[in-house]
């Protein structure tokens, strides 16, 4: 049993949870940061912007989506798109502001969700399968929830260095309780 | 400090747990460098040389592979034509040089494009690549086999891209041809090569000069007539051998899949008489290990064969007319038929560029005339791959199709060929 009342495999499961998801987001966000760039086989790949991904949004919020994609400060949200996914990435391998790096990746995964949200339950032109209301970003986001939940940061990861003195503060107080 | 082995053994494992999945954060690294995208935008590029061929490849310059950064020449007007070829484009103007070195030390290059006169290949190519340039250089490497030598070693040496703008490699037709059939051993057993270039016209050009007070003795020119038919002088070119044949001879060698090992000739100048050196029809048999012979025709007397290259297998032949036609036929068949080779669509206008090896096609009888398929191929865009191909080298080091060693074998081949039409004795190529 672990420390966190769990066994030590469903914690170790819990932090490699953690860790794919927090590669997910770091990759995402390392490759628009790596923009302009080209492919290994030697294709140019332009400079990545989100108002591409916007403007193709479907589902009953596309236009709020499509409208965002022509604001004027476009180039700051890529900016802040691109950070924000190498930010919660690092936060969930490292296991540094867990939580705060789950909210995070909840928040972004609602978004990607509504700005695609699958309605209509039929292949989509690049969608490699059929979804109707549940897809691989809400499924991904419930991963997060219980991650969140979870509050793995306390399992493993550098937010245990933070919280140890807290630890050894406690722990006198905590016998002295007994 | 010092610690018994409990505790050591709590330490590491409560380090181990804090930096649990530091493994995948070390991995991002490797998997970026070895399988993720490469950094960079567009490959900053200075092109040298803005004749007709320059122009060619400028034109054919695709703006999400290169970024036109800077035009030089010694002729204003060829300037000029650079820049309106720009502005069509859409493309934003850029400085102008007449000095190679100036532009290559103001401006913030990665690599250049040259086409100028053979005999300053060499000397151009190796300047830039050990100035830290990347070198995208016209056809036929070098005007001698030192200055091809030269080139391949400062290549080696910089590590710099060289390629040498053969732009068949870059053909679909030819790459079609290459891995369809004679990579499939389709034509069967290869002995025999045909290499025709045939014109009809005057390669003598005329131009108006640039202004009153050009002067190209300043360059190097003892005449303005030297500067714009250098190709009809010894001390600048080798005639059609580099001009048209090494073209098909660096083809030869990519489908025979060896280098050639003597050349014997014969021609002259027959027709035009005006004070040119190099001849106006040349003959060229270009000898490869195992029995194989190119033999190769170029002459300005008649157009009716146009220009091709027919390999003459023990079962089959392959012909590859006019860079956009291709035909392939069984050996003994009955009724022998062209036979389709798949390549890319046409782009609409293309044929209609003059490229500087095409110049004296204008009377050539036979244009039109061919039957089999491949007719509606773009045969400039095999510039536009050449240029594209460069590029990715440079960015992310992808090997170009013509590289130093391939070109330099071509080459060889084609001043041996030269040497044997002026010398009328048989060249031998050493290793």
């Amino acid at each position: 049993m672990g420390n966190s009342g769990i066994s030590r495999g469903q914690e170790a499961a819990l932090v490699v949870l953690r860790t794919l998801i927090g590669w997910h987001f770091l990759y995402e966000g390392f490759v628009k940061l790596w923009w302009p760039s080209w492919t290994r086989a030697g294709a140019p790949l332009g400079r990545w912007s989100a108002a591409g991904y916007l403007r193709a949004s479907s589902g009953p919020f596309a236009d709020a989506f499509r409208r965002l994609a022509d604001v004027s400060w476009m180039p700051w949200l890529d900016v802040l798109m691109t950070w924000s996914l190498i930010l919660v990435g690092l936060g969930l391998i490292l296991g540094l502001f867990t939580q705060l790096a789950c909210a995070g990746a909840l928040a972004l995964l609602a978004l990607f969700y509504l700005s695609f949200l699958p309605t209509h339950g039929v292949i989509e032109p690049g969608a490699e399968g059929s979804y109707l209301f549940v897809n691989k970003n809400l499924l991904e986001a419930a991963a997060v929830a219980v991650l969140l939940l979870f509050r793995t940061g306390r399992i493993a990861g550098l937010d245990l260095l933070l919280a140890r003195p807290r630890v050894a503060q406690a722990t006198p107080a905590a016998e002295a309780a007994r | 400090m010092s610690l018994n082995p409990e505790q050591k053994e709590l330490g590491r494992r409560n380090f181990m747990r804090a930096l649990a999945g530091t493994p995948a954060l070390a991995a991002l690294g490797t998997a970026a460098l070895t399988k993720g995208p490469v950094k960079g935008g567009p490959v900053r590029l200075g092109y040298v040389g803005l004749g007709g061929q320059g122009r060619v490849l400028l034109e054919q310059t695709d703006p999400r592979y290169a970024q036109v950064v800077a035009l030089c020449d010694i002729n204003p007007l060829h300037l000029q034509k650079a820049a309106e070829s720009l502005k069509k484009a859409a493309l934003a103007p850029v400085p102008h040089y007449s000095d190679w070195k100036e532009m290559i030390q103001k401006e913030k290059l990665e690599g250049v494009v040259l086409a100028v006169p053979l005999f300053l290949h060499a000397d151009l190519a190796v300047a830039c690549m050990e100035a830290g340039l990347h070198v995208l250089c016209e056809k036929m490497m070098a005007w001698d086999p030192q200055g091809c030598r030269r080139m391949l070693e400062a290549s080696q040496k910089t590590g710099k891209v060289l390629e040498i703008g053969h732009q068949r490699y870059y053909n679909p037709i030819y790459q079609a041809a290459y891995d369809g059939i004679v990579k499939t051993g389709t034509l069967g057993e290869l002995y025999h090569a045909r290499l025709v270039w045939h014109r009809n016209g005057n390669w003598r050009r005329k131009d108006d000069l640039p202004s009153p007070d050009f002067d190209p003795k300043k360059w190097g020119y003892p005449s303005f007539d030297h500067l714009i038919n250098w190709r009809l002088y010894k001390q600048y070119s080798r005639g059609h051998m580099a001009e048209l044949a090494s073209h098909m001879v660096a083809i030869t060698n990519w489908f025979f899949g060896a280098e050639a090992e003597a050349a014997v000739g014969s021609g002259g100048v027959y027709r035009y008489k005006d004070g040119r050196e190099v001849p106006d029809h040349s003959y060229a048999t270009i000898e490869y290990p195992g029995g194989r012979t190119a033999v190769y025709t170029s002459i300005e007397s008649n157009a009716f064969d146009h220009y091709y290259e027919a390999y003459y297998g023990t079962k089959g032949t392959l012909i590859l007319r006019g860079e956009v036609e291709a035909y392939l036929f069984s050996e003994g068949e009955a009724d022998a038929k062209p036979t389709t080779v798949e390549v890319a669509p046409k782009s609409a206008g293309a044929a209609s560029q003059a490229s500087e090896s095409r110049s004296a096609d204008a009377a050539g009888s036979a244009k039109g005339v061919g039957t089999g398929t491949g007719g509606g191929v773009d045969r400039l865009a095999a510039y536009r791959y050449e240029v594209q191909g460069f590029c990715s080298a440079v960015r992310t080091g992808a090997p170009v199709k013509c590289g130093p060693k391939a070109a330099m074998a071509s080459a060889r081949a084609c001043i041996a060929g030269f040497e044997a039409i002026d010398k009328k004795q048989r060249q031998v190529l050493g290793a």
